[in-house]
């Protein structure tokens, strides 16, 4: 028995031992008695003597193997006598070491009967009417909240301290060096997939994939690095006759040897916007003036306008057709107010640059005609017929390989002064800018007299080259210099005519120059060529194109510089006319800036010919086109 | 806003109403308000016949309804609307087309005679009802422009000089410029004086208002590069002679002048090629200022009812100028409906706020200023280009052009509005 059941025993003990001797002494701790041979007095007044205790351990561990009921004897400190427990004693023992109630029949659960609740009841369990403490504000907890108070205001204790708003957690890898190894970690460089398998790989594969004899001799004559399998492909009854893969060990090395192995350096593309990459460009708005509507048309011929050309007044414009007539015009009105028959379809004509002298060159056949329209003021008129009629046979009569004659009767009413007979067809005229030079053009491949110049003051004809290279298209003077630009098929050459000697040649970069014109500084030439180009080209930049603009979708026919807007114009068999704004610097730094500005269409296609020549007017930003249609049309 | 309340006012007597403000429904139109106006007139007197009105809202014609005339001019729908009513311009009705032999290139017409200048080098003398009076045949080339300098009953009053006879001016293409006599009685022409000085084609001509001094222009300088074009001035005195030379010349345009007119007898008007339009004091020939466009004039006229200019250039407007203004960069107003350039521009001789306009899109507009946003009516005759547009102050509008035709349109001369 354990010391946590002693006051139990004493307990049990008084029970047990009713009968018996009872000990006097009270409740006493029992040590008190240890030295001496008594335990206690007896209701008498009588020593109570200790039983005689000389058993031991043998004794006790004998005692303890032969008596059963030796688990439930116990010793009674009072008396110091053995006892043996009951079962009803044993019983409650158990019952109390379980936490369980001493007595059997009481019940712990018995139901509650709440005396205070919040019912008023007939009869209250207590009547004591409420304290008047109950009712005044206690002066103690008046006193702590004052002190609460006063610490508040002097700012020792903070009544309330502001919620944190900043999350509590942080991005481990803000401050991450992407460069680092953890960084390099995100740039995964997938492997290479492998092939899938095919049909040769197959254990069983179809008739076709088995190599032939030959087949099978050249593949293992073949440098294995070469051989286009790796393997011979063969065929098994069934898949449990295939054999383990002889070479699998060989070849998983191989490609670990390949993720290995494998450049991990990433290339960077660099990302641009190829909208960043064009030049920024001025909007054509603010570009203005230049043409955008059609305002005339100058109807009356019944063929092809092949040539036009405006009088260096602006009034008046004249035009020359397949039709074998040149017609005048009056620009502001469109009125046609002189129709000139010449003798075949008319491939040029130039008016005179030189106001104070009043002539036409007309082209046709092999003939070039000097006409005076009568146009404008009547004193010019007759000074130029005098100019011409003044004119003197030299002593000695040159031999001229065109023949200068002076037009007689009908013609001479008509206004034709000189007749001009050439060897071959002349294709084009042009007018130096003094008006005295007149410059016209035989093309004939291969031939040495291509291009001659005439004087129209002494009647006289040269040939300024010798020998001429490839097929002559167009000619050209320079405005102010004394150079003389020949377009041939591919190239434009640009001589020297003082100096008698090539100054330049550019480089056209495309197949069939048709067209070229002259920028009025003398340093910009434009070419337009069959194939749907046109090249810019800066004299002091390089011999080739500076720009060359593709926006004509066929065959460009002619272009034209205005003499002092920042213009130019080309038309095209396509039937529309392209104005652009071609801007020169007089600065040498800064390029010329080209700006495409508007797309002019009026002219009716025929026979797959659009507009043949443009022009522009002297003074106005006015574009003159002809057409394939017969008309003359007016873009302001 | 569904109500305005608006007040009716005009200036014409004859159609007077009680001046009281109407609350008139917002949505209403020139129709719905002529109506309401009409109504209050039969109401007043019983003889009223209906008549079409038209409304000016603050000096702009009402066009759309008045709610959204009124949103569109910043006018507030609070107050009391002042309405003025005019008689509605009724449509100029077509009368005449008088054939030509060729493109016409300028007409002026007066009260009795329209003569015409055509491209077959004559000039030629209608009546009113279109019957050919006279041809007048002497230019060697086309007759680029024609003006009336005396009329005959002038010097049936005035001179003994020259009895019962017309004077007229022809300018052509041949650099002269023809003073002709003709006598209406007899219908006989004559050929007083050749006026001879331009280096050009001489394409307008213009005399002066006391009728004594003519002013003509060429088209082309002739002479050295960037020497300025030369407008040229001619008097015509009593002495006998052929042939005349200038009075004096006006120089300072650079290129071609297309139009010139007397602003009155001291002040000379040209537009030109070169984007200008100058002021040339008469008596002295100097240049007293300049107004300059963005494009080429094509013609101006001036009106001195409103005193305003109008100029026609080649970007399809036709422009309102105050020729008072130094320096000559203000517009007024533009009018904008044409499709082609405008070659011809001509105000009222009655009325100050309405002109006509003739384009190369083969229309003539007729204009009210006070409706800039779009021309009153369209005259639509012509199947080609036209190049010049007069008036006739007894109610005839002249248009010929390229195809030949001349046609004359009557308009009603409104009473109400005449020197309104």
């Amino acid at each position: 028995v354990s010391d946590s059941n002693f006051s139990l025993l004493v307990f049990i003990t008084f029970s047990v031992r009713s009968q018996d001797i009872r000990n006097t002494v009270g409740n006493i701790p029992m040590e008190w008695y240890k030295d001496y041979p008594h335990i206690g007095y007896d209701l008498e007044g009588k020593k109570i003597f200790k039983p005689i205790r000389n058993k031991d351990e043998l004794d006790e561990f004998l005692d303890k193997m032969e008596n059963p009921d030796y688990w439930r004897t116990v010793q009674d400190k009072m008396t110091g006598a053995d006892i043996r427990l009951s079962d009803e004693q044993v019983d409650l023992v158990h019952r109390l070491q379980q936490g369980k109630f001493g007595d059997v029949n009481f019940n712990e659960y018995e139901p509650a009967i709440d005396f205070f609740s919040n019912e008023v009841m007939i009869h209250p369990v207590t009547n004591r009417p409420q304290d008047k403490r109950s009712f005044i504000p206690s002066l103690i907890e008046k006193e702590k909240v004052g002190k609460l108070v006063h610490a508040i205001k002097m700012g020792w204790i903070k009544p309330r301290r502001p919620k944190e708003t900043t999350p509590q957690y942080y991005d481990l890898w803000a401050k991450e060096d992407p460069n680092s190894i953890l960084g390099r970690h995100k740039m995964h460089v997938p492997a290479p997939k492998m092939k899938l398998p095919g049909h040769e790989e197959s254990y069983n594969p179809p008739p076709e994939y088995l190599l032939s004899e030959e087949e099978r001799l050249a593949w293992e004559q073949q440098d294995p690095e070469y051989r286009k399998l790796s393997f011979l492909p063969q065929k098994f009854a069934c898949l449990r006759a295939v054999p383990a893969y002889s070479r699998f060990i060989h070849e998983r090395f191989e490609r670990c040897l390949d993720l290995y192995l494998c450049p991990r350096q990433r290339k960077m593309r660099v990302n641009v916007n190829p909208e960043d990459l064009i030049p920024k460009l001025p909007k054509p708005k603010d570009l203005q003036p230049f043409p955008t509507t059609q305002s005339l048309v100058y109807r009356g011929h019944s063929s092809l306008v092949r040539s036009i050309s405006v009088s260096p007044s602006g009034q008046w414009l004249v035009s020359g057709s397949d039709d074998c007539t040149v017609r005048f015009w009056e620009v502001s009105t469109a009125r046609c107010l002189k129709t000139v028959e010449v003798g075949g379809a008319v491939k040029g004509v130039a008016w005179n640059p030189n106001p104070s002298i009043c002539l036409v060159a007309v082209s046709y056949d092999d003939t070039v005609v000097l006409l005076n329209p009568g146009l404008g003021d009547r004193l010019v008129c007759t000074a130029t017929d005098q100019l011409i009629s003044s004119y003197e046979e030299p002593e000695e009569v040159m031999d001229q390989s065109v023949q200068w004659a002076v037009a007689e009767g009908e013609g001479h009413e008509q206004g034709h002064r000189l007749i001009l007979k050439h060897p071959k067809t002349v294709r084009q005229v042009t007018w130096h800018g003094k008006g005295d030079y007149l410059a016209c053009v035989m093309p004939d491949n291969g031939s040495s007299l291509q291009v001659v110049i005439h004087q129209v003051s002494k009647r006289r004809t040269q040939n300024p080259f010798r020998k001429n290279k490839g097929l002559v298209q167009c000619v050209s003077f320079h405005p102010i210099r004394p150079y003389f630009f020949v377009a041939t098929q591919r190239y434009v050459r640009v001589y020297n005519l003082i100096k008698q000697e090539l100054t330049k040649k550019l480089m056209a970069n495309c197949k069939w120059i048709s067209s070229m014109a002259i920028h009025p500084g003398g340093d910009n030439v434009i070419c337009g060529s069959y194939d749907c180009r046109l090249a810019w080209f800066d004299l002091d930049l390089s011999t080739k194109p500076y720009k060359v603009l593709r926006h004509h979708k066929k065959a460009l026919r002619s272009v034209a510089y205005h003499r002092h807007y920042p213009l130019f114009a080309s038309g095209s068999d396509d039937g529309s006319v392209i104005v652009c704004h071609g801007m020169v610097y007089n600065d040498l730094l800064q390029n010329p800036l080209i700006v495409p500005v508007k797309v002019l269409k009026g002219h009716t296609i025929t026979h797959d010919l659009g507009v043949l020549d443009v022009t522009f007017h002297p003074t106005q930003p006015w574009v003159f086109s002809s057409g394939a249609d017969g008309t003359v049309r007016l873009f302001t | 806003m569904s109500q305005v309340q608006a007040r009716f006012f005009t200036e014409n007597k004859k159609y007077l109403i009680d001046d009281v403000p109407f609350s008139i429904p917002a949505a209403s139109e020139v129709a719905d308000l002529s109506g309401v106006i009409n109504k209050l007139l039969e109401a007043k007197n019983d003889g009223h016949k209906h008549v079409e009105f038209d409304f000016l809202v603050r000096g702009q014609f009402l066009r759309t309804s008045l709610a959204s005339h009124m949103e569109k001019e910043n006018i507030s729908t609070e107050e009391v609307v002042e309405i003025e009513y005019v008689e509605k311009f009724t449509a100029p009705q077509p009368e005449e087309c008088i054939m030509h032999d060729d493109w016409i290139s300028s007409v002026e017409a007066d009260s009795e005679w329209i003569l015409t200048g055509s491209y077959d080098k004559t000039a030629r003398i209608w009546s009113m009802e279109g019957k050919a009076v006279m041809t007048v045949a002497g230019h060697t080339d086309v007759v680029k422009d024609v003006a009336w300098v005396k009329r005959s009953e002038n010097l049936q009053t005035g001179s003994l000089v020259v009895n019962d006879a017309s004077l007229l001016l022809t300018a052509s293409l041949d650099q002269t410029i023809m003073l002709w006599e003709w006598n209406s009685e007899r219908n006989k022409v004559e050929a007083r004086h050749c006026c001879r000085g331009h280096a050009g084609s001489v394409d307008t001509v213009a005399v002066d208002p006391t009728r004594t001094k003519v002013c003509v222009l060429p088209t082309v300088e002739e002479d050295e590069i960037e020497e300025p074009n030369r407008p040229r001035k001619k008097q015509k005195t009593e002495q006998m002679g052929l042939t005349r030379t200038p009075l004096m010349t006006f120089s300072g345009h650079n290129e071609a002048v297309s139009s010139v007119l007397w602003m009155d007898a001291e002040e000379l008007c040209s537009a030109s090629w070169d984007h200008t339009i100058r002021l040339w004091d008469a008596e002295t020939g100097e240049q007293k200022s300049t107004l300059t466009g963005s494009k080429v004039f094509n013609s101006i006229s001036y009106s001195p009812l409103c005193r305003r200019l109008a100029s026609g250039s080649t970007d399809r407007h036709v422009r309102l100028w105050d020729p008072r203004s130094k320096d000559g960069s203000l517009v007024l107003l533009s009018l904008t409906s044409h499709n082609g350039w405008v070659t011809a521009v001509r105000w009222s001789p009655s009325h100050e706020h309405q002109l006509v306009s003739g384009s190369l899109d083969n229309v003539v507009k007729l204009w009210d200023t006070r409706s800039c946003k779009a021309p009153l009516y369209d005259l639509a005759a012509h199947e080609d280009k036209i190049l010049c547009v007069d008036w006739t102050e007894n109610g005839l509008i002249l248009s010929g052009g390229a195809d030949n035709k001349l046609y004359t349109y009557r308009y009603s001369t409104c009473v109400s509005d005449a020197g309104a």
